[in-house]
């Protein structure tokens, strides 16, 4: 499958990992963005063989093979008349003839051995089988009815079921912590013999158990009733579409603005950064090593930071406390 | 920085009465929940069996002295920070919580243990421990398990402004702009005096730069040299500041007069009665030796669980 390649605009699957190759009934392929180039109007001719085609009738590449795909197609469209059953045949011989009358015409359709010959046969059949054809259609589409409609309750019934299961294991579980929890209490707590407790809870384990498997199925069981009429297929269309409208709104919040905090001093000035150089200060710090600067550190953020924490709150001063230091 | 401080905004108190008062309240408040503890007693024995304010005071003070000896045989050797720290702690914790509910001898290792934390200064517990006198299982689990009640009644308020920095800032500056000479012969003395201060309320009233400055004076004075001019008219001059002069001399001379007024610590007979009384008039349930105490951790485990 690696290697599939468009055959008009080469382009492979290592290329566009997306690529979809179609088919049509002269069994030659074209890549999904293709069809839609050539086919925009509905209708067209195959590139490679200038069969017509109408777009509708493209499908999804299922076999590596195309001709594969051709023959499938081919099949498909003649078994649509030649659709009778070994019912219909007063022996097996000519049921056999039937079947292998069906599989020549097939064979030199798809590879195109006498064709106009093969088609006058199909027609001609078709003439003489009239009635019967129609009447083994109604039939068949009968059958595929009641077939779907078996398929379709078999899905329900498999989803249904795992449900249950999946409630059931998670009410187990629950259950079973539970029990350990009381099980730890009453060997913590009681005055019995810790063997005694142990066989009394694995038995009211057992009962408990199979107590709550009963009344589970039960409950289930109604539930399942319910829910036949809650999934009609109108119901289940309209709660996907439900779920995808109800996207997640993103609030957001006003803008952040920086606003320079305020530096309250309480104090006398310290030195600008330009003074501590100017003045001399920094002569009176360690000068920061090598491997500190490399760090991003200086000596005049250790200096600016002491003579800060110097100057600030020496004029702290609560008012209280003047009222009562005229008391004292 | 300071000004903008929970330690300026909530650590802070105007005088010494408001510190008083907060620790009488602590007391009363310690005492109206065990009332019924007395109702059977006489009237002299009454008066007897809770702890005063001032008992109360005392202990602590007491402690404080034993807290400073902790921390300078502490090994590995702790930064000046921590202690401070330590202190700021433990007096804080005391201003609402009685010595009856919370021995002190519990509540200062503690108080250490988150200084050594919050000042960076990494010690495991272990190695922690091991500077403790007696059963290091029992200390581990007294710290471990006081350290959140610790931190709760801190207000979670754990950054505390030190006057070790400001001193440092004051000697950069004295260096550059006085005359003074060789500031750093003033070290010795200085930290003297704060190794004194810190036995005493100064740092609940004043600000670190307020204390550094009063001990950069007191030192200076005590080496026979005068700074006032560098305060008068370098540190404050007329363009800013002087009209806080008075107000700043003010509080560096009350800072100084804490030390002769209050360095005295209780002496240890005094310390034995006082001792003997909160033994049998603490609260059982914060007392780790106690079946009380026992049985009310047990409880919590089994809530935990």
């Amino acid at each position: 499958m690696d290697d599939q390649i468009c055959p008009r605009c080469k382009t492979t699957r290592y290329r566009n990992p997306s690529l979809k190759l179609m088919v049509n009934v002269c069994g030659h392929t074209l890549c999904e963005n293709c069809v839609e180039l050539l086919f925009i109007k509905g209708s067209g001719s195959c590139p490679e063989c200038g069969v017509s085609l109408k777009r509708n009738n493209f499908r999804l590449q299922l076999f590596e093979d195309a001709s594969v795909e051709k023959e499938v197609d081919i099949r498909k469209r003649i078994l649509r008349d030649y659709n009778k059953k070994e019912e219909d045949f007063d022996s097996l011989n000519e049921y056999n003839d039937y079947l292998e009358e069906i599989e020549t015409i097939i064979y030199n359709l798809s590879n195109n051995i006498d064709v106009p010959e093969t088609n006058r046969r199909i027609e001609q059949y078709k003439k003489e089988n009239k009635e019967s054809i129609i009447r083994n259609k109604i039939k068949f589409n009968k059958d595929v009815l009641e077939l779907e409609r078996l398929i379709e309750e078999e899905q329900q019934h498999e989803i249904n079921k795992r449900e249950m299961l999946e409630k059931q294991e998670i009410e187990a579980k629950r259950r079973k912590i539970m029990e350990k929890e009381a099980l730890i209490d009453e060997l913590m707590f009681s005055d019995n013999d810790a063997k005694e407790i142990l066989n009394f809870f694995a038995e009211n384990k057992h009962q408990a158990s199979t107590d709550v498997m009963d009344g589970e199925m039960k409950s289930v069981k109604k539930e399942t009733i319910k829910r036949a009429s809650y999934f009609s297929t109108g119901v289940k269309i309209g709660d996907n579409q439900i779920f995808s409208h109800t996207l997640p709104k993103i609030e957001e919040g006003p803008l952040y603005v920086y606003v320079e905090p305020e530096v309250v001093v309480e104090g006398p000035p310290y030195p600008s950064w330009n003074d501590l150089e100017a003045m001399g200060y920094l002569r009176h710090v360690r000068q920061e090593s090598l491997d500190e600067r490399a760090g991003g550190f200086m000596s005049s953020l250790a200096c600016m930071r002491a003579l800060q924490e110097s100057m600030c709150g020496l004029y702290n001063i609560s008012k209280k406390s003047e009222v009562s230091s005229a008391i004292a | 920085m300071f000004p903008s401080s929970s330690q300026k905004k909530s650590w802070i108190f105007s005088n010494e009465q408001e510190l008083s008062k907060q620790r009488e309240n602590a007391n009363k408040a310690f005492i109206q929940r065990h009332v019924q503890r007395i109702q059977y007693l006489g009237d002299e024995e009454k008066s007897q069996y809770f702890l005063s304010p001032n008992e109360e005071r005392m202990l602590v003070k007491f402690y404080e002295v034993k807290m400073r000896d902790f921390c300078r045989r502490f090994t590995p050797e702790m930064p000046k920070v921590v202690i401070g720290t330590a202190f700021h702690y433990l007096k804080r914790f005391y201003l609402n919580n009685s010595v009856m509910d919370y021995h002190p001898k519990e509540m200062l290792i503690t108080c250490v243990y988150l200084a050594c934390k919050v000042e960076e200064f990494n010690v495991s517990i272990k190695q922690f421990v091991g500077n403790v006198k007696g059963d290091l299982e029992k200390a581990t689990d007294i710290i471990l398990n006081n350290e959140l009640l610790l931190m709760q009644q801190l207000n979670y308020q754990l950054t505390i402004h030190n006057p070790f920095r400001p001193i440092e800032g004051l000697l950069i500056d004295l260096k550059v702009r006085s005359h003074l000479r060789d500031p750093d012969r003033l070290r010795p003395s200085i930290d003297d005096f704060l190794d004194k201060l810190w036995l005493t309320d100064a740092c609940l009233l004043y600000s670190p730069a307020q204390i550094a400055l009063a001990a950069i004076l007191h030192s200076a004075s005590k080496n026979q040299e005068n700074l006032d001019a560098y305060v008068t008219q370098t540190l404050l001059d007329k363009n800013n500041g002087s009209q806080y002069l008075k107000d700043l001399i003010e509080a560096v001379r009350k800072i100084r007069t804490f030390l002769v007024k209050n360095v005295e610590p209780p002496t240890r007979d005094q310390v034995k009665r006082i001792e003997k009384r909160l033994e049998v008039c603490r609260n059982e349930e914060t007392n780790p030796d106690s079946e009380v105490y026992k049985q009310k951790l047990q409880e919590m485990l089994y809530e935990d669980d």
